[in-house]
């Protein structure tokens, strides 16, 4: 009992992680309809951000861990939105109106430049920091086993619960979120009635970067270890989770991130570690086929 | 669409001046956390090292760059204008189809003359390999993206499946190449129809995914069911096909000939290399015949026509189950062939051959291509094999151009390097067609 | 840059000769990009200071050499492509590869091209083949098992101990044979995973090892991935002690496990560093800003065999390199070395290190 409590733990800061990249996957496919394969390497980009943002600070000798986080966090967050920015207005804009493909090669082609291009700049060794918070809570203690919670793991799930709440507020409340939903339904009409779409577009991709750069600042201060391969498989998972939920569904992304967190933890901790991803890819393919627009997508309604 | 961020010609060179300097601030931003700072490892801890030298070249180079390529833009733009009043449109087609007809002998030509000319050279036949087996992997996928529309991110499942067939079947069983090929090809067009079935109801972005999945798992399976596949180790000592019986072996066995004793010729490993070479031409040209006969016969005018609309296939009665699964079976089961023949030729394979990254380069070279058009998979497979091979005097900068071209194609040609995406029959008008299929998405 | 621009140039039209080139080539390949391009860094910086010093010693046979390098990025589709074009640069040695899976399907290539080898690579496979053209200057896994086995059934006798594998052709290889030297020996493994490498949460298996009251984890795999362990079995409150491989030696684990790293524990051959003979090339290479460790004097000895083969031999035709080879005992900086029929390492010795305090050196 207290072991699987312990995997639950493991399973929702996993979960947690995936959930907020997913969320970046879904705003931008929403709004014009692509998979955006760069995505896990804007987050891997952030990461690397978030390293040096770190060892500026140790370096200028920060010792308050608060003030440190919010430091690196906007400084991750402007510059990774900036490269959100870059992405969509160099790679996709262009494309945006062609065939339903073109913007996919050249996703995939982004992802191959960032990833070769931080190997290039920042080198192929891994770059670890010493742990930024050590310590946590233990819950629960039975004899032979203590199930607690790192500090740092009980940040990553609040920040994604408090972000994911803030980020259903805006595209349900404010004038952006109406934009942004908008452009979605009808890009033509919302850009006749007056809506800067070309703008909301870009926004969207900057507000998906830095939710990716939140996660990569997360999963900095958990791991410590950051290298240039990490967005690769961190985000076919994220991806994974977006479907799985239903793409073009903010809260569908985050349940689908929960879930698959759990099922890795759960598939991992009681039957074979080494089938886990054949577990993951296996339950979504069944949902798919029972729900063919993901767990919380609409039905597409197909007009002739 | 255009490139541009201000969008309109005839700029004056002030507004071209902050432009690029716009450009130059963007570079600026993007360039100091990955340019300017980088992280240094002093003896077990990390130091944050600063380039702004560098960085400052970066800006620079930005800065000219985007000068230099507007300017080559407006002026490219102004020849295109006073080159469009010349021709009408009609003819340009009509040209480009003739064109398009002679590049392909020409590629023909050019692919059966080539290892006579080298035919001492290792590196340049097993490059031109490498790029058939490309190609027709690349015409597999076609009959299902280009063709079918379906959108398939796990096909190197098939091609696994194949290689992995061979590979089996050949060191458990002592099964030659030839019995092989047709088996192992059945075996994916069967994994083919067995991943179709289930997700014909999917659309789009959701078959892609449910495909993507399909692929991790044949190989994540593989890796593991280390007493099927051999797990990581893979399988090794897979026997090259022979000549008509005859091995490419230097000793002739006991009591019969070797390739080389038996036409009186010194022993050379290039023998087996070049025999491999045509072997995979005829492959891929048997497969191109098969698809073109098939885009004329019904089943191929239905992919088409699901291509262009489900919805309206549906109500014409079409059964659209089997289209897809026809599609799916068929695209597998050339992968299949491709996958024999690479198990074939490497003689050793394991799961890192299959990863997904393969599946993206495939489908890179069907869109790249122009998607529906054979000659333009030709040329893609030869681009992004020969970019990462050129690129190898550029050591580590490879793979970062390999990317970058691949957004610039893109860019450039949104369609593919050759598209012409128009049914293979048609009742009349071919340009009103075209226009409308090219607008939709 | 350019010479080398020209060189393809030629290589692509197939106007190519050897007369072009008036020097010996030889080759080195590995991963100089990709995940684990930190071991290709380190074999090209050994083989760069050979070739250098064999130079300067006037070269073999009066010709000088020169260097080629070939990127694999431990792809075995690249590697063949690789071979391919080495044996197209007309080399006469290769170093490499460095990945076993890449490893095995060049050494067809260079097989056929009569080119001889010397590699690091410690699959078994990668000598089995009946090839007659590949030595490994390293032990082979069985051997590391072996050792690795015996070390833990009897350090950590009545203790739970795991054994985990990154489902990788060396670190699966790796971990089978240490979890059959330690049942030979009288351990059972408490528990047998995989992990998959390239993930950073390993929470899970972490917890599990936990649960299930393990000390000490034989590990086969790369060091990045026992860093990353390492750091989250500390979180978890879990003491830690692993058992690793020849890859970790990169001082990389170091940096990134942190202190933790003091619990790591691996086999390799007898430090060439604390070799006698060696210290004069290990204070170059520390004259020269690199830490001599890894592969770096492994990529060294290469070339000093090379060279001392080809003097015996008279000539650096493939038939007599490799009659010089099997027949002599060569003075290297990494020891003595001679080879069996199979071409593997005839006295292959393998020892049990700790990391301490950023360095490593035998285990008490």
């Amino acid at each position: 009992m207290a072991y699987a409590l312990q995997q639950l733990i493991n399973g929702l800061t996993l979960g947690a992680m995936y959930g907020l990249i997913a969320i970046g996957y879904t705003m931008v496919y929403g709004i014009i309809g692509m998979i955006n394969f760069a995505h896990g390497d804007i987050f891997m980009v952030s990461a690397f951000i978030a390293i040096t943002a770190f060892t500026l600070l140790a370096a200028a000798d920060v010792t308050s861990i608060p003030l440190a986080l919010t430091f690196v966090l906007i400084v991750a967050i402007f510059f990774t939105s900036a490269y959100g920015w870059a992405v969509e207005r160099t790679a996709y804009r262009p494309l945006r109106g062609s065939t339903r493909l073109a913007p996919l090669i050249s996703a995939i082609g982004m992802s191959i430049f960032l990833q070769n291009a931080v190997q290039l700049t920042q080198g192929a060794r891994v770059k670890p920091i010493p742990p930024v918070i050590e310590g946590g809570l233990e819950l629960w203690s039975t004899p032979g086993f203590t199930v607690q919670i790192g500090w740092s793991q009980l940040l990553i799930i609040v920040t994604t619960v408090v972000l994911m709440i803030a980020f259903t507020w805006m595209i349900t409340q404010t004038p952006f979120g109406r934009q942004q939903r908008a452009c979605e339904q009808d890009r033509t009409m919302a850009g006749l009635l007056g809506v800067n779409v070309d703008r909301t577009i870009s926004l969207t991709f900057m507000l998906g970067a830095s939710l990716a750069a939140v996660a990569g600042v997360m999963v900095t201060v958990y791991y410590g270890v950051v290298d240039f391969f990490i967005g690769f498989l961190v985000g076919i998972k994220a991806f994974t989770a977006a479907v799985l939920g239903g793409i073009g569904s903010l809260p569908g992304a985050m349940l689908g991130g929960l879930l698959i967190g759990l099922i890795e933890a759960f598939w991992a901790a009681y039957l074979w570690a080494e089938y886990k991803d054949v577990a993951t890819f296996g339950i979504l393919c069944l949902v798919l086929i029972l729900r063919p627009s993901g767990l919380l997508g609409r039905p597409e309604v197909e007009k002739v | 669409m255009s490139t541009v961020v201000f969008a309109h010609h005839g700029m004056t060179p002030a507004e071209r001046l902050r432009d690029a300097g716009w450009i130059a601030f963007v570079a600026l931003i993007l360039g100091v956390p990955l340019i300017g700072l980088t992280t240094v490892d002093v003896g077990g801890r990390l130091a944050v090292d600063t380039r702004f030298g560098l960085l400052a070249v970066a800006v620079v180079a930005a800065f000219a760059g985007r000068l230099a390529l507007r300017w080559a833009i407006d002026s490219l733009r102004a020849h295109k204008q006073s080159k469009a009043r010349q021709h009408t449109a009609d003819t340009l087609s009509s040209r480009a189809r003739t064109l398009s007809m002679v590049l392909g002998w020409m590629a023909l030509g050019v692919s059966i003359a080539l290892p006579i000319f080298f035919s001492d050279n290792r590196y340049v036949v097993d490059t031109a390999t490498t790029v058939l087996i490309y190609v027709m992997l690349g015409w597999g996928l076609n009959v299902v993206v280009g063709l079918a529309g379906l959108l398939d991110l796990g096909y190197v499942a098939f091609y696994a499946v194949g290689a992995y067939s061979y590979a089996l079947l050949s060191t458990q069983y002592g099964w030659g190449f030839w019995e092989a090929l047709p088996v192992s090809g059945a075996l994916a067009a069967m994994f083919g129809i067995l991943l179709g079935y289930p997700i014909l109801r999917l659309r789009g972005d959701y078959l892609a995914i449910v495909t993507l999945g399909f692929g991790e798992i044949i190989r994540v399976v593989l890796l593991n069911w280390t007493e099927f596949s051999g797990g990581p180790n893979g399988i090794s000592s897979i026997p090259r096909p022979s000549f008509f019986g005859l091995e490419f072996t230097r000793s002739a066995p006991e009591g019969g000939h070797s390739f080389a004793s038996f036409f009186g010729l010194e022993f050379s490993a290039m023998h087996r290399l070049i025999f491999l070479y045509y072997l995979i031409l005829v492959l891929a040209l048997l497969t191109h015949a098969f698809v073109s006969r098939l885009r004329k016969l019904p089943v191929g005018r239905a992919w088409e026509a699901l291509r262009e609309d489900e919805i309206a296939c549906k109500a014409m009665g079409m059964n659209t189950t089997n289209i897809k699964l026809s599609a799916f079976a068929i695209g597998a089961m050339l992968g299949g062939f491709a996958g024999v023949f690479f198990a074939a030729r490497q003689g050793f394979i394991s799961p890192e051959s299959f990863t997904f990254s393969e599946s993206a380069i495939i489908l890179a070279i069907v869109v790249l291509g122009g998607m529906g058009s054979q000659l333009g998979v030709v040329l893609a497979a030869t681009l992004l094999v020969l970019i990462p091979e050129f690129g190898r005097n550029f050591a580590e900068y490879r793979m970062l151009l390999f990317g970058m071209a691949m957004v610039l194609i893109m860019i450039w040609k949104p369609g593919g390097l050759l598209s012409h995406r128009e049914p293979t029959l048609r009742l009349r008008d071919p340009r009103a067609k075209a226009a409308t299929t090219e607008g939709a998405q | 840059m350019k010479k080398t621009l020209l060189a393809t140039a030629c290589l692509a039209l197939g106007v190519y000769s050897q007369a072009t080139l008036a020097d010996l080539s030889v080759a080195i390949a590995g991963p100089m990009t990709g995940q684990y391009a930190s071991a290709g860094d380190q074999i090209r910086r050994g083989a760069d200071m050979a070739i250098a010093d064999i130079n300067a010693r006037g070269g073999v046979l009066g010709e000088k050499l020169k260097l080629e390098v070939g990127d694999d990025a431990c792809d075995p589709k690249q590697a063949v492509s690789v071979a391919n074009t080495m044996v197209n640069r007309n080399i006469v040695f290769m170093h490499g590869h460095w990945c076993s899976s890449s490893t095995i399907p060049a050494s067809d290539v260079y097989n056929e091209a009569d080119i001889l080898m010397a590699t690091v690579s410690t699959n078994p496979q990668v000598t089995e083949r009946g090839l007659q053209n590949i030595f490994r200057i390293m032990g082979r896994d069985d051997q590391q098992g072996m050792v690795a086995g015996g070390y833990i059934a009897d350090t950590f006798k009545g203790k739970k101990v795991a054994v985990v594998d990154d489902k990788s052709a060396y670190g699966k290889g790796l971990a089978d044979e240490t979890a059959k030297a330690m049942e030979a020996n009288g351990l059972k493994p408490a528990l047998r995973e995989a992990i998959t490498a390239g993930e950073k949460d390993y929470s899970g298996l972490v917890t599990k090892m936990k649960q299930a009251g393990v000390e000490a984890m034989a590990y086969g795999g790369y060091h990045t991935e026992v860093a990353l362990i390492l750091r989250q079995a500390q979180q978890a409150g879990l003491n830690l002690t692993v058992i690793g491989g020849d890859t970790m030696t990169n001082s990389e684990l170091v940096t990134a496990a942190g202190p933790a790293a003091d619990n790591v524990l691996f086999t390799f051959s007898p430090d060439p560093r604390k070799n006698p003979d060696a210290a004069p090339v290990v204070e170059k290479f520390r004259a020269a800003k690199v830490e001599p460790e890894g592969y770096v004097l492994y990529a060294y000895a290469a070339f000093q065999l090379f060279e001392q083969a080809a003097t015996k031999a008279g000539s650096t035709d493939y038939k007599a390199l490799e009659k010089a080879v099997r027949g002599n005992t060569f003075k290297t900086v990494i020891g003595d070395l001679a080879f069996d029929a199979q071409g593997n390492l005839a006295t292959p010795g393998f020892v049990v290190y700790r990391w301490q305090g950023g360095a490593y050196d035998y285990a008490k």
